[in-house]
């Protein structure tokens, strides 16, 4: 806790030096050279960080006749806070001040001082006598609104900032302040034009304005869209906006905001930036669009990727490739074959192009990283296999080398052509992950023979995406194969699971748990049948199975998902 | 829900046939179920809600104070095996001759073998609609699988609080401001018809307006703990339902919930004399300040004032001497990380003497977990919202605790709901 505490403090030395005026960062390192009445305010310093305030005050007051008087009282007061002294700093500050009315400083800190002390009506007359001793300056309205905005008394705060209108004839140095007021009393729409205004001179409190007006109910929200959208656009208040909409869980909106701001470079950062937020929440269609616009202003490397990459997502795989072009890349090989190639062979997987695929991955072949060829050779074979033409795909392994004969794709090959001794050992030396393999894995392990060409036009059906085949034919290669039955029923069951023909996954998982009970699918059968159950709202059917699951197999790696499904059946805990 | 109660002696005769009847069933069962609290445990919450149900069953159960982390001893049956293996909860089978050694261990060092008797009757006070925060006793017996009955003002004024033997307060605001919401809420729709709810309730059941029924219904929960009740309150319940005590003849609420302001010498007024645990309290008297009173050391709704959390250690007492404290205490871990509430902690120096301190932050000027006689009942309090949300916010989703089974946290909330259970002994000094 002390240590954090150093830090903070010393964040805070290193940020209140250039606005006072006195270096003591460059200073600190110069310590050597320091005047003597100065080195009290080092010494000072030094103690303060060992926590030792009490032996640091006597200097920091020392220091105030010093030139570093400034920084001096910013110690002295941290150093009293810290001992719950506070009150002390009012008398030297009566000095500080009538020697030097105008510092901002010394009068910030005196209200600081009374507001801590408690001393409400000291602290108002201090107020008022900044005010008449500078009459033409917000920083006294400023610095006692923004202390009654952290007690929560917004009322009062906006009665500050009522006369500071009156006092100045405008708020326009007070935007900050009336819109945190504002927002406070739950003005939402006044919070909203106050935050406009000051967001056009300081565009860092983006993030300020939208975490204030979050909580601006449904009914005030089109009201401040409107004014954030009001023209001219600018690009503090339309990240604002946008923010605020993707807050409010309207992405789509969020972009709407931005999209219409002129294209510069301060745009295409905004845009940039709300794609990272979109990118991050898988809104992929909204990130594509943000992107494809910055590309518009500056066409780099890395946006034409992630635009690419956003579209591709979002099941566009022509956008990608024009998003993308290679030709963005100014002849760079290694970064080709490092960013692009990856995004243009599944693109022309997807469309159906393996060959294109394959002709780009064979010119950047020697550019590639360890291990990247085997994926993308996956991904050409996949692009094959998607046009259903085997003795291409299986081709395109071959004509990579050695290694595509030995890669995870061609051990898929084999196991859709249903060579299993050939996808036994390619499968288990494979790089690669996923569920898919980790069923294919445990189904040729327990087989002992070496052809299954019915298992294999299964695994090809659902490789094309014929679901309502490949349960069909997984359940006609569990006829024919007892040894792994209860594997191929478990899979066709699924399947049916995924397309929603609940009434044929049912009648599979029962034959399972009837038939092979003492299988490693029967709990899982199970499982997914009680899940189901819960999911379509048969709370009393789900904890049946449920139960029944985890009191038979309570050896079973899957009890733990029995039990959190259970507790979800029986509304022990909330549904997320 | 409230339970049929069966004479002690007719209740062991039903646990023999019971037993005799099953043993055949599933071969011989050990003498008792012992079910480790210590970090031998795989799920601590369940087993509160499994010795809950042994207790509900009229089986056997002892509450083993400071042995292995506050284990229980249930008595061997298939059901109750039944549940802890449906529910993950270690259980250990313990023999005759285990049993002497661990009896004799208790009798030797700072332990005890509570009994537990009869499964208390547990009211929420809720209300019935959802709202945008959630409450960690009913998360917590939902998870445990704990029954219990939700009851809110119209329940109370009817009477229904004599129903029941243990009483669950959470985040109603008593002294009737709806925990002055109306500063940020004001538009939020949940926040209308909760507004709109409370006066309707207010209007129906004979009373001014919202805050002169909550110092009604807070009156009704201090006469169930006078007649024997136990109540447990956490959050903004602890102290706004002292408030509402104190301050029962007293305006004490803002002019936005009442059409008033809230009496100026309202401070001087209050009566502490008819409050459970606090005395001398100040009120907070700005209606745009989102805090009620000095009670709470964290004030984490007012930023000037707002303090840091850090942990808070629970007191080590006598098992033998102190048996009521102890078993609010039972916990595998001694320091708990703290968490934030509308009240997170009470200030030491409003708490009444004679109120016992069963957790503390060191060095800090609050304390967070206390406990009191009142009546023939009892009541403890324990600030924040949620322990395992430290900083809990309005429209925060609800805790999952399957995430958190082993909060020790949450056990304090359990040790409360299990207390009543135990058999009252002679005090030995």
């Amino acid at each position: 806790m002390r240590e954090r505490h150093k830090f903070v403090l010393s964040l805070l030395l290193l940020a209140i030096s250039p606005a006072s005026g006195f270096p003591i960062s460059a200073s600190l390192g110069a310590q050597a050279a320091a005047s003597p009445d100065t080195m009290a305010f080092y010494r000072a310093l030094d103690l303060e960080a060992a926590g030792k305030y009490r032996e640091a005050i006597p200097l920091f007051r020392a220091a105030l006749k010093t030139p570093a008087a400034v920084n001096a009282l910013l110690g002295l007061e941290r150093a009293y806070a810290e001992l719950g002294w506070s009150d002390s700093l009012v008398a030297p500050l009566d000095t500080l001040i009538s020697a030097n009315p105008k510092e901002e400083t010394f009068r910030t800190v005196q209200l600081r001082a009374l507001q801590m002390a408690g001393r409400q009506a000291d602290l108002r007359r201090a107020f008022d006598a900044w005010a008449h001793d500078m009459p033409s300056s917000a920083a006294p309205y400023r610095e006692y609104a923004r202390l009654l905005l952290q007690k929560n008394q917004s009322a009062a705060a906006d009665t500050i900032l009522l006369r500071a209108r009156q006092a100045l004839g405008t708020t326009k140095d007070l935007q900050l302040e009336l819109a945190q007021t504002r927002a406070a009393q739950g003005q939402w729409i006044e919070s909203a034009r106050a935050w406009r205004q000051a967001l056009l001179t300081a565009d860092y409190l983006v993030q300020a304005a939208a975490y204030a007006l979050a909580p601006t109910p449904s009914s005030s929200r089109a009201q401040v869209r409107e004014i954030f959208l009001a023209l001219p656009a600018e690009v503090g208040s339309r990240r604002a906006l946008a923010d605020l909409e993707m807050t409010w869980g309207s992405p789509a909106d969020g972009w709407n905001a931005l999209k219409e701001l002129p294209p510069d470079s301060a745009s295409a950062e905004a845009w940039s930036e709300f794609a990272k937020r979109a990118e991050a929440e898988d809104r992929w269609a909204i990130a594509r669009a943000a992107l494809e616009s910055a590309l518009g202003w500056k066409r780099t490397p890395d946006l034409s990727i992630r635009a690419g990459t956003a579209a591709m997502n979002a099941g566009d795989a022509q956008a990608a490739l024009r998003l993308a072009p290679l030709s963005l890349a100014n002849g760079d090989s290694a970064l080709i074959a490092r960013s692009y190639l990856p995004l243009h062979a599944r693109a022309l997987a997807a469309l159906g192009r393996p060959m294109e695929a394959e002709r780009l991955v064979n010119a950047y072949d020697r550019f590639l990283a360890p291990g990247a060829k085997s994926s993308l050779t996956r991904t050409i074979a996949w692009g094959w296999v998607r046009t259903g033409d085997m003795t291409r795909a299986r081709a395109a392994l071959a004509a990579t080398g050695p290694e595509g004969d030995s890669s995870d794709a061609a051990g898929w090959l084999a196991l859709y052509e249903g060579n299993l001794k050939a996808a036994r050992a390619l499968l288990r030396g494979g790089t690669e992950s996923s569920p898919e393999l980790a069923s294919a894995l445990g189904l040729i392990a327990r087989l002992k023979v070496d052809s299954a060409p019915a298992i294999g036009k299964a695994f090809l059906a659902l490789a094309k995406g014929d679901s309502a085949g490949a349960a069909t034919q997984f359940v006609q290669a569990a006829d024919l194969t007892p040894a792994v039955r209860s594997l191929l029923l478990l899979l066709a069951a699924q399947v049916n699971a995924s397309m929603h023909n609940e009434s044929a996954a049912i009648a599979l998982w029962t034959r399972i748990v009837e038939q092979d009970k003492d299988t490693p699918e029967a709990p899982q059968a199970e499982l997914e049948w009680g899940r189901l159950l819960r999911l379509k709202g048969d709370a009393a059917g789900a904890s049946t199975h449920l139960e029944h699951m985890i009191l038979t197999y309570p050896q079973s790696a899957l009890v733990p998902q029995a039990r959190r499904e259970l507790e979800l059946a029986k509304g022990a805990i909330p549904h997320s | 829900m409230p339970s049929r109660s069966i004479h002690p002696l007719r209740r062991g005769a039903l646990i023999v046939a019971l037993m005799a009847a099953l043993v055949p069933v599933r071969g011989v069962l050990a003498q008792r179920l012992l079910v480790p609290m210590d970090d031998a445990q795989q799920n601590h919450l369940k087993a509160y809600g499994l010795t809950y149900a042994a207790i509900k069953a009229g089986a056997s159960a002892e509450w083993l104070l400071n042995y292995r982390g506050g284990a229980f001893l249930l008595a061997d049956t298939p059901e109750l095996r039944r549940q802890a293996g449906l529910a993950g909860i270690t259980t250990e089978p313990v023999d005759n001759a285990r049993l002497s050694q661990l009896r004799a261990e208790i009798a030797a060092n700072n332990m005890e073998a509570v009994p537990l008797e009869k499964a208390p009757k547990v009211a929420v006070y809720t209300p019935p609609d959802a709202l945008p925060w959630d409450d960690a006793v009913t998360l917590a017996l939902k998870y445990a699988g704990i029954e219990y009955t939700p009851i809110y003002d119209d329940d109370v004024e009817r009477g229904d609080l004599s129903k029941y033997d243990w009483l669950h307060l959470h985040h109603e605001d008593f002294t009737g401001q709806l925990n002055k919401f109306y500063l940020s809420y004001r538009d939020a729709p949940w926040f209308i018809d909760l507004l709109q709810k409370n006066s309707a309730a207010a209007k129906r059941l004979g009373f001014a307006n919202i805050p002169g029924l909550k110092k009604d219904v807070a009156e009704k929960i201090r006469e169930f703990v006078e007649r024997g009740g136990f109540l447990f309150a956490m959050c903004g319940a602890t102290e706004t339902l002292e408030l509402a005590l104190a301050g029962r003849s007293v305006d004490i609420a803002q002019s936005f919930i009442d059409g008033t302001p809230m009496d100026p010498d309202a401070d001087r007024k209050m009566d502490w004399k008819r409050t459970f645990a606090f005395r001398d309290a100040h009120l907070e008297q700005s209606p745009f300040v989102n805090a009620m009173s000095d009670i709470d050391g964290h004030q984490v709704n007012v930023p000037g004032r707002r303090q840091p959390l850090g942990t808070f250690t629970l007191f080590n007492f006598s098992a033998k001497f102190d048996p009521v404290p102890s078993m609010l205490v039972q916990d595998h871990r001694a320091v708990v990380n703290d968490f934030y509430g509308v009240t997170t902690s009470f200030t030491k120096a409003v708490l009444k003497p004679g109120v016992t301190i069963l957790a503390n932050e060191e060095g800090a000027p609050w304390v967070k977990y206390i406990h009191g006689d009142y009546g023939k009942g009892t009541w403890t309090y324990y600030g924040g919202h949620d322990p395992e949300d430290p900083q809990h916010a309005i429209g925060n989703p609800p805790t999952d605790l399957s995430l958190f089974k082993s909060s020790p946290g949450y056990r304090l909330i359990l040790n409360n709901v299990l207390f009543p259970a135990a058999k009252k002994k002679p005090l030995k000094t």
